[in-house]
Order: structure tokens, then sequence, then C-alpha cells
């Protein structure tokens, strides 16, 4: 049996399609979480470590903080834009 | 998994919605992507200003409008 559908829940002719759905949606999830995590990463460095140190100094790290929490509301911030909207 | 549970229309449904969901999801993604660059240019504040706000919310309506724009002007329309 390959590792694929082993590690659904149940492999058998009538595979529950709830559970299969569970398993897709946690994993699009961590996907987006992962990808979403590298992001803000990348623009909070760019943001806030202008010039590299030997350790991260504490306005760095507060800047780190609040580009996190910026960089979320810039998402809402999109989002609805694009989605609720009315013409 | 063998191929029945795949024919499940109601999964099919579940699974077209996810992949709907996901699409949004990335063209939000990729906007705020962009958009943050062009509208968080000086120092990173424990709230956004208002033209900061109104900026991403521009940037991401315009976004949609040249969409749209290029894709006319591609298949010939004005």
């Amino acid at each position: 049996m390959d590792s694929f559908s082993s590690s659904l829940p149940s492999s058998g002719p009538s595979a529950n399609p709830d559970a299969v759905m569970e398993q897709i949606k946690a994993q699009l999830a961590q996907a987006y979480a992962q990808e979403f995590l590298e992001t803000v990463g990348n623009k909070c460095f760019e943001k806030c470590v202008t010039k590299p140190g030997s350790s991260l100094s504490g306005s760095e790290s507060s800047c780190i903080s609040r580009c996190v929490d910026r960089y979320i509301e810039a998402t809402g911030i999109v989002s609805r834009a694009l989605f609720s909207s009315q013409r | 998994m063998d191929g029945s549970a795949l024919n499940n229309p109601r999964l099919k449904a579940m699974i077209e919605e996810e992949r709907t969901k996901a699409m949004a999801n990335e063209l939000v993604a990729k906007l705020t992507f962009l958009c943050w660059d062009k509208c968080v240019t000086g120092s990173v504040g424990s709230s956004f200003s208002r033209s900061e706000t109104s900026c991403l919310s521009n940037c991401a309506k315009r976004f949609a409008e040249v969409k749209m724009m290029t894709m006319q002007r591609f298949t010939g329309r004005s």
C-alpha cells in the first residue's frame, strides 16, 4: 500500500468524504501558514534589520513585533478591499 | 485510495470550494506582498496611518482594474 493511501483515515472503497476533506483542509492550512510565515519573515527582516549586528537590538525586536502585526493587518485590508467592495 | 471516493460528487464539490478559497487566499497574499512595498514605505508603527490604510486598500482595487484592463487590451477590446 503506498504511503498516500495509508495516511488517509480510511482507504477502503467508501472513504469518508468528510474525513478526507478534514485532511485536505488541514494540509492546505499548514501550507498557507508556512508560506505566510516565510513572507512575513522576509518582509520584516528587510524593514527592521537594516544593519545586522552581532545580535538583534531591542528596537529591532520591537520593530519586528510591530511589523508582524502590521503585515497581518495589511492582509485584512487587502482582503476586504478585494472581496467586500460594492461597485 | 481507489477511484470510487474521488467520484463522489459531494467530495468533488467540497474540493472545488477549497480550491476557490485557496485561489482567493493566494491572490490576497500576492497583493499584500506587492502593496506592502508600495504603501508601507517609512518605519513600522504600532498602527497604520490613515494614508497607509487607504494606500493598501487602493492598491488592491487598482490591481483588480489593471488586471481587467490588460485582459481587455490583450483580447482587442477597448
